[in-house]
């Protein structure tokens, strides 16, 4: 099991390093100004915005392109932040990957999912990262943050946490750092059915990064993304603790809860489902968030010590 | 969202898509004859309405009224049956189709057999069942399904590969998540119908989707969750009309896990709601529609409400929660706001000059406390 990991951590980069150079797309949008203000505010480097059809050369200090092409050719961004409305989210993410962006972070809530499907192809055969749709955001907690995610919820620490929603992520973290247990990692996947980066593709990253000592699971009812992350626990021999949160027990059938990927249609995409695969995958599956809380912080001890590996 | 039965054969039928003469009937003796024989089908957003006793065969008229007065009105896991499609009775071969998005791999799942009927899953991996994947385009999804109905004996290939190809082509135009045709009656003479239909739309499209948007709008009563978001912009479901605590909650996830947090204390929740605070923008209404719905419930005694807002200032929401209160005086039962986020103390002397009508908490657990104890009893 060592060298399984041992392996990993010499083949896996960083998920997000953290001197990357972002721009955001949609800058002079209400949305756009106020987050790439915060963004900047938390350290996060916002070297450029897109505005297609905006004449003016700078916002609040940040240099204003006409063109992801242009903003990457004069500024080397190779993240973007997109913060257009969502039917303008397929085209925003084909420029940023034709502009030679390799992360790619889309806040907006609602694109179609057909939109979603033709990105996430486009992706794949560019090898970019997409993160979203619907993400509130990424975060290095103490060095950057892609997004929005709430400054009171962020604190370094030694968990990595990633997540399908971002008000239940904003809860859970916020009464962990109030505990003393910040985060090494924080990635938001959003709650649609289609999306660019599932918790599957991230476990590899927390598995080879040292700093983190546990990883923290928020779930919800939809789809079988937590199975598939379980599946991933068992080839990839997880050793490191998983503390998982499913939301939605009391969901009904057929009925959408607030998130397009959170609807459960037969025996597909229950709580009991997702529960049994993880607990099967060595995972603590909980279904309030005080339990949850509680065998984080008996579990693990909150800073990381010398002998931080494995 | 999973379109009724009814509503997706009309649909696609307007679009010359065969499916079997019948009609929609929400009371026990409608004013429509139909057929003698004919089915009943109960119509429900669900899968196995026939194996859930929601489907019925009528052989006279005394008969299908007598259905219609046993269905009408009972609920199927969790739905209450509104209506039901009587529909005149098909003969031919039960076959299957059905086009699916395989939403981990962006693909386009076809599943195609000429054997149709209510097991069609529990038979995946026999022979009958012939499975691909495609890229989710139209013309790959047409290959494809050439390419499995190859493994059908003629002439019931060239029908399957007919209805195949004006199936998926319908799939695409409405952006379809799955279309499932089950059974997919052929006819000796080479014709087909569409004997039971379930089609699942992508709710993120509607706004691009006119024909759908129109039909949510026009059957509101039948989507009352679609409906009300296209209206409203935002989630608001009623889980339990006889539920005791109503609530006015923002994110989606943390939303549902109050919801399981309440259960989990023994209590019944009135509604799942997802107000998004970033989207008011200095504007009540929509805190005054969820007050409004919640106050209409007739066992609701408690609310909470519970905003954790990473970006929008506690203070403003505070001026927006006092005005929506006000302007909601039919609404009696006690409230208890849970608020974390930017301005705390400003959100506080806002409810301070406001003569404190709401009870306010800082953590979550204390505020759950806090809206249960006015409702005694399963509290632990």
């Amino acid at each position: 099991m060592m060298a399984a990991v041992t392996d990993l951590m010499q083949r896996v980069e960083p998920f997000v390093e953290a001197d990357v150079a972002a721009i955001i797309q949609g800058i002079t949008g209400r949305t756009g100004r106020q987050h790439s203000q915060l963004m900047r505010a938390y350290g996060t480097r916002i070297v450029g915005g897109v505005s297609p059809y905006s004449d003016v050369d700078e916002i609040d200090g940040v240099a204003i392109f006409r063109s992801c092409a242009e903003a990457v050719s004069a500024t080397g961004a190779t993240a973007s932040v997109v913060m257009v409305p969502p039917l303008a989210v397929l085209a925003a993410i084909r420029e940023a990957i034709s502009a030679g962006i390799r992360l790619i972070v889309t806040i907006a809530e609602g694109m179609p999912v057909a939109d979603a499907v033709v990105a996430l192809e486009e992706v794949h055969a560019a090898r970019v990262r997409w993160i979203g749709p619907s993400t509130p955001g990424i975060a290095i907690p103490g060095v950057l943050k892609l997004g929005f995610l709430p400054d009171v919820s962020l604190a370094p620490g030694t968990l990595g946490v990633m997540a399908k929603s971002g008000t239940l992520s904003y809860e859970v973290c916020h009464r962990l750092v109030g505990r003393g247990f910040g985060q090494s990692l924080w990635v938001g996947v959003g709650g649609d059915a289609v999306k660019g980066t599932r918790f599957a593709d991230i476990l590899p990253f927390m598995l080879a990064d040292p700093k983190t000592r546990g990883i923290v699971v928020i779930g919800e009812i939809g789809g079988s993304e937590e199975e598939e992350l379980a599946a991933t626990m068992i080839a990839l021999r997880c050793t490191k603790p998983v503390f998982a949160l499913i939301a939605g027990r009391t969901a009904r059938e057929g009925i959408m809860m607030g998130h397009a990927g959170a609807l459960i249609l037969g025996n597909v995409g229950t709580v009991d489902s997702k529960k049994e695969a993880l607990v099967g995958a060595g995972a603590q599956v909980f279904t309030r968030i005080q339990e949850l809380v509680d065998a984080v912080t008996t579990g693990l001890e909150p800073k990381a010590g010398e002998n931080t590996c494995c | 969202m999973m379109l009724l039965e009814h509503d997706a054969k009309m649909l696609l039928a307007q679009d010359g898509v065969p499916v079997p003469d019948g009609f929609l009937a929400s009371t026990a003796a409608p004013a429509a004859v139909g057929a003698e024989p004919c089915m009943v089908k109960a119509q429900v957003p669900i899968g196995g309405r026939g194996k859930a006793g929601g489907i019925r065969r009528a052989e006279t008229i005394a008969e299908q009224h007598q259905a219609l007065a046993q269905l009408l009105g009972t609920t199927i896991k969790g739905h209450t049956v509104r209506a039901c499609r009587v529909e005149e009775i098909v003969q031919g071969t039960e076959c299957y189709l059905s086009f699916s998005l395989d939403p981990v791999r962006g693909r386009l799942h076809v599943l195609v057999s000429a054997q149709g009927g209510v097991d069609i899953e529990a038979h995946a991996g026999k022979s009958a069942l012939l499975a691909a994947d495609a890229a989710f385009t139209l013309g790959a999804a047409i290959d494809a399904t050439r390419q499995l109905a190859g493994g059908i004996a003629s002439p019931i290939r060239e029908t399957m590969i007919e209805a195949a190809e004006q199936l998926v082509a319908e799939f695409f135009k409405f952006e379809a998540t799955l279309l499932e045709v089950n059974p997919l009656f052929v006819r000796r003479d080479g014709s087909w119908v569409a004997g039971d239909m379930k089609f699942t739309v992508d709710d993120n499209a509607l706004v691009r989707q006119p024909r759908l948007s129109d039909l949510i709008n026009r059957r509101a009563d039948a989507y009352p969750e679609s409906a009300l978001k296209l209206a409203n912009g935002f989630d608001f479901v009623v889980i339990d009309p006889a539920g005791e605590i109503g609530l006015v909650t923002t994110g989606a996830g943390l939303s549902m896990q109050i919801l399981d947090e309440i259960a989990a204390r023994g209590h019944k929740p009135f509604n799942f709601c997802d107000i998004r605070t970033g989207q008011l923008r200095g504007d009540p209404t929509r805190l005054v529609r969820a007050l409004q719905w919640i106050a209409a419930g007739p066992s609701v005694r408690s609310v909470l409400i519970n905003f954790f807002a990473g970006i929008t200032n506690l203070g403003e929401i505070a001026h927006l929660l006092v005005a929506a209160w006000k302007a909601v005086p039919e609404l009696s039962a006690p409230v208890t706001v849970r608020l974390i986020g930017n301005g705390y103390h400003e959100a506080i002397a806002v409810f301070e000059a406001a003569g404190n009508p709401l009870r306010i908490e800082v953590d979550l657990d204390r505020a759950i406390a806090a809206a249960l104890a006015p409702l005694g009893g399963a509290y632990r």
